[in-house]
């Protein structure tokens, strides 16, 4: 009998255990899928940075009647008799929409990199440095400005590079390995768009380019998961080498343009000096009678980015002209009704509340508001099928609008340099951390809201639902105790009219005709 | 007499053993299971129970972020203090059960960089079976050898992903634990137990972390581990006094380390060597009474605060069978 009870518990642990297995995926989970549409005419779209798509040249390729190209098809042949099953997995997991597996890649590594220096034993705080990549601390430290730029530069070189690959794909309009030879199954759905150049091959160069600058120490990391997208280009009998290859040639075209503006966009002067910063400080107590104070301890002497307005914004030519109007004064009762709004809210914090403050968090450690914004939009261009052209230029309006938000945020933090919650009011206490710089508009409600603007443009049925979200990221900031109720709904509206100028853009690029 | 307080111990080593183990491991790592695992040698009688509450007082200045022991001025230094509610009933002579259910606060000491609010609420209901399998004279001592499965998994919908304040691992846990026990006539005695703990998954309120990789989910893996406890024993004062050094070792089999000067999280993998001392004295005034006292402090770890404890409890013991009797006597 006592045997029997115990055997009884055991067996009932162990199956409730068992039924509890979890799926935890590490990427979006879609295989390859049949686009929506081809775009036949996406080379003749306006890039963002280059000319046009035929701008950038490569060689003219050989017929596929010819002897060079015969045998091409039968490397390919050769390799796919051969395969393995590592390189069948890589195949699944690359797709025939890699921006999305490479877009994936830059939120790990912003995940990786989002860590924030520590304290030295001093009590003196030690930056990243670019010239010292290894540290400590590693650079970089991948915080919300550094994402949104490494994002939108990304982004905009895949998206030149694919206006560039359709320009040359429709010129020269040569047939995809297994459209050629019928004894090649290619591993994703068949279409008609010509093979050469390699569209795969563009994104899968221009992207490890852009992240190799961007997170130097993961050079390696990322040369090896190029080479087994390009091996998986032509072992999935879409490609043969020379589509590779000038595949590759405008993948390093157009990242180089794109690394050439960021070498000089003046993000290398965004982290300011303290006498800068002290500077920018004493300049708003004059002009308003209050400044912000970083509360750690010990104190940080500079906050992040002070500079980061200054950052060469993408569709729009002064900073200042989408500034918003200036915050509540310290003594008005715009400023107190909002002190008692959140002391409310910490003493009566409800499930939902913290769990929307945790939701959109995206702290330390994660890939910030930029990066949650891009899982959705990825999320989004795989449920609607978008071929990889169109999510390229998704991916591209929605993070330059991203970025032209955050330097317009950040010109607001540091002009106005609003005091946070926890500085204006006497022992008041978060459940989510107080970031290093001022409150004066919310990040997260800027960023939101500009992402929801291009996302809502570029998938108008999902626009009621994407402002909604990006509403509910601003007043998470509220909830969390980080942030006044005015920072998240100024930065609302900051964030949508500064998307509104990167719209105008796309809306004229071609692709709406 | 002396029954009724080795009765009581039983009880209150559980107590203990929830404050030993399990608030240390509870606090940032996820060890409900340890806690409201009983890990001693004793068997309360069928139809007797023992009701425990006690009061843990645990604090730490310091972690090990990986093998790194760091103090953190963002979060100064953190208290935890817990109460614990718990009852142990005699089921058969050789099969007792035990449920708990710890209310648990957590805070940092002011000033402090971060400005966060601390947790509170009730952390796991703790549910176990202990089965004694051999208790019989070996030599000049005796032998006693136990088993016991347990159980727990949270009460609330409190927040494991909000290190170091979380109130608990937020995960169910399933424990095997085996128990060997030889006491010498001279009442010295000797105790040792190993333990298997399977975590389950905790839920958090956002659906992306990132663990050695990216995971596209919002649950987390919390590790399974094993534990290992040796303890040394004496009774003193007519079997009225009980003290006891104990050492306690809980290693993960797997999880990442906390990274640089960021939170900890529910996935980490922790490991500690703790060291304690503990004292039981049974009155012989009052019948069933006893109190506790005890302190632990954690020597050596890998993801895990550098935590201290200190408890109080109070412990009584009826008989239920005998009480009823009694009352229909007076009538």
């Amino acid at each position: 009998m006592n045997n029997k009870i115990y055997i009884l518990f055991i067996a009932f642990g162990l199956i409730l255990l068992a039924s509890c297995e979890k799926d935890t995926p590490q990427y979006i989970p879609y295989e390859g899928y049949a686009y929506s549409e081809l775009d036949e005419d996406g080379g003749n779209w306006v890039p963002v940075l280059e000319e046009s798509g035929a701008s950038i040249e490569i060689p003219a390729p050989e017929a596929t009647d010819s002897q060079a190209y015969q045998n091409e098809l039968n490397e390919v042949k050769e390799a796919m008799s051969n395969i393995t099953s590592d390189q069948k997995r890589a195949i699944r997991y690359w797709t025939n929409n890699p921006a999305v597996r490479w877009n994936e890649i830059a939120l790990e590594l912003i995940a990786k990199y989002n860590i924030i220096p520590g304290p030295n034993a001093d009590g003196t705080y030690t930056l990243p440095n670019p010239a010292n990549p290894e540290g400590p601390p590693a650079f970089p430290f991948a915080h919300p400005p550094y994402a949104c730029r490494a994002l939108a530069y990304m982004s905009v070189a895949q998206f030149d590079g694919l206006i560039s690959a359709w320009h040359h794909k429709y010129q020269y309009n040569r047939a995809a390995p297994f459209a050629v030879d019928e004894n090649i199954e290619y591993a994703y759905e068949e279409n008609d768009i010509p093979s050469y150049p390699s569209d795969g091959a563009v994104i899968a160069r221009a992207s490890k380019n852009i992240l190799t600058a961007m997170f130097p120490l993961e050079a390696e990391y990322l040369q090896q998961m190029e080479d087994e997208h390009l091996e998986s280009l032509m072992l999935s009998g879409g490609n043969v080498a020379s589509d590779i290859n000038a595949g590759t040639v405008i993948g390093d075209a157009v990242s180089e343009t794109a690394l050439t503006r960021a070498s000089n966009d003046g993000m290398k002067n965004a982290q300011t000096p303290k006498a800068v910063s002290d500077s920018i400080k004493q300049a708003a107590y004059d002009r308003f009678g209050w400044a912000w104070d970083n509360l750690e301890i010990p104190e940080r002497p500079v906050g992040l980015t002070p500079l980061f307005s200054q950052v060469t914004m993408w569709s729009i030519d002064d900073v200042e002209s989408v500034r918003p109007i200036a915050p509540p004064g310290l003594n008005s009762q715009e400023l107190l009704d909002d002190v008692e709004l959140l002391k409310d809210y910490a003493q009566n914090m409800t499930d939902e509340k913290r769990r929307i403050a945790n939701f959109w968090q995206d702290g330390l450690g994660t890939y910030t508001p930029p990066g949650h914004w891009n899982r959705i939009a990825n999320e989004l261009i795989v449920e609607k099928k978008l071929n990889p052209l169109q999510t390229t230029r998704t991916l591209a309006y929605m993070n330059m609008a991203i970025m032209d938000s955050g330097i317009s945020c950040w010109d607001a933090k540091y002009y106005y340099h609003y005091p946070r919650p926890i500085q204006l009011i006497e022992g008041f206490e978060t459940i989510a951390g107080t970031p290093n710089f001022p409150s004066y508009t919310s990040g997260h409600s800027v960023f939101s809201a500009a992402a929801s603007e291009v996302l809502a443009y570029i998938f108008p049925e999902e626009a009621e639902q994407m402002r909604a979200w990006a509403e509910e990221a601003a007043i998470s900031r509220v909830y969390g105790g980080i942030h006044w109720s005015f920072d998240a709904t100024v930065g609302t509206d900051q964030g949508r009219e500064v998307a509104q100028y990167t719209i105008d853009r796309a809306k004229a690029d071609g692709a709406d005709q | 007499m002396k029954l009724n307080k080795r009765l009581c111990f039983y009880a209150f080593k559980k107590d203990r053993v929830l404050a030993l183990y399990g608030f240390l491991a509870l606090l940032f790592l996820a060890t409900p299971l340890d806690a409201q695992t009983p890990s001693d040698a004793l068997m309360m009688p069928s139809k007797n129970i023992c009701v425990l509450f006690s009061y843990d007082m645990g604090t730490f200045d310091r972690y090990w972020e990986g093998s790194y022991l760091r103090s953190n001025e963002t979060i100064a230094t953190v208290d935890r203090n817990t109460v614990l509610p718990m009852a142990a009933i005699g089921i058969l002579d050789d099969l007792n059960f035990y449920v708990s259910l710890p209310y648990v606060k957590t805070e940092s000491s002011e000033p402090n960089g971060g400005k966060f609010a601390g947790a509170r609420g009730f952390q796991d209901i703790g549910f176990a079976l202990k089965y004694r399998a051999i208790h019989s004279d070996v030599g000049t001592g005796k032998l006693t050898a136990l088993a016991t499965a347990g159980f727990s998994t949270p009460f609330t919908n409190y927040l494991s992903d909000y290190r170091p304040y979380s109130i608990g691992a937020g995960a169910p846990e399933f424990s095997l634990r085996a128990i060997g026990q030889y006491e010498l006539s001279s009442q010295f005695y000797f105790r040792a137990s190993v333990a298997h703990l399977w975590r389950g998954y905790t839920e958090a309120e956002r659906d992306y972390y990132y663990n050695n990789g990216s995971y596209y989910t919002a649950w987390m893996d919390v590790p399974n581990a094993w534990t290992y406890e040796a303890i040394l024993g004496k009774w003193l004062f007519d079997t009225s006094l009980k003290l006891e050094l104990s050492y306690t070792d809980l290693t993960s089999t797997s999880g990442d380390d906390i990274r640089a000067y960021n939170a900890a999280q529910p996935t980490n993998k922790i490991e500690f060597d703790r060291i304690g001392f503990s004292a039981q004295y049974f009155f012989k005034s009052i019948k069933g009474l006893g109190v506790v006292a005890y302190h632990n402090r954690v020597v050596n770890g890998r993801n895990v605060p550098k935590f201290s404890n200190t408890g109080f409890g109070l412990t009584y013991q009826f008989n239920v069978i005998k009480k009823q009797t009694e009352t229909t006597d007076e009538q």
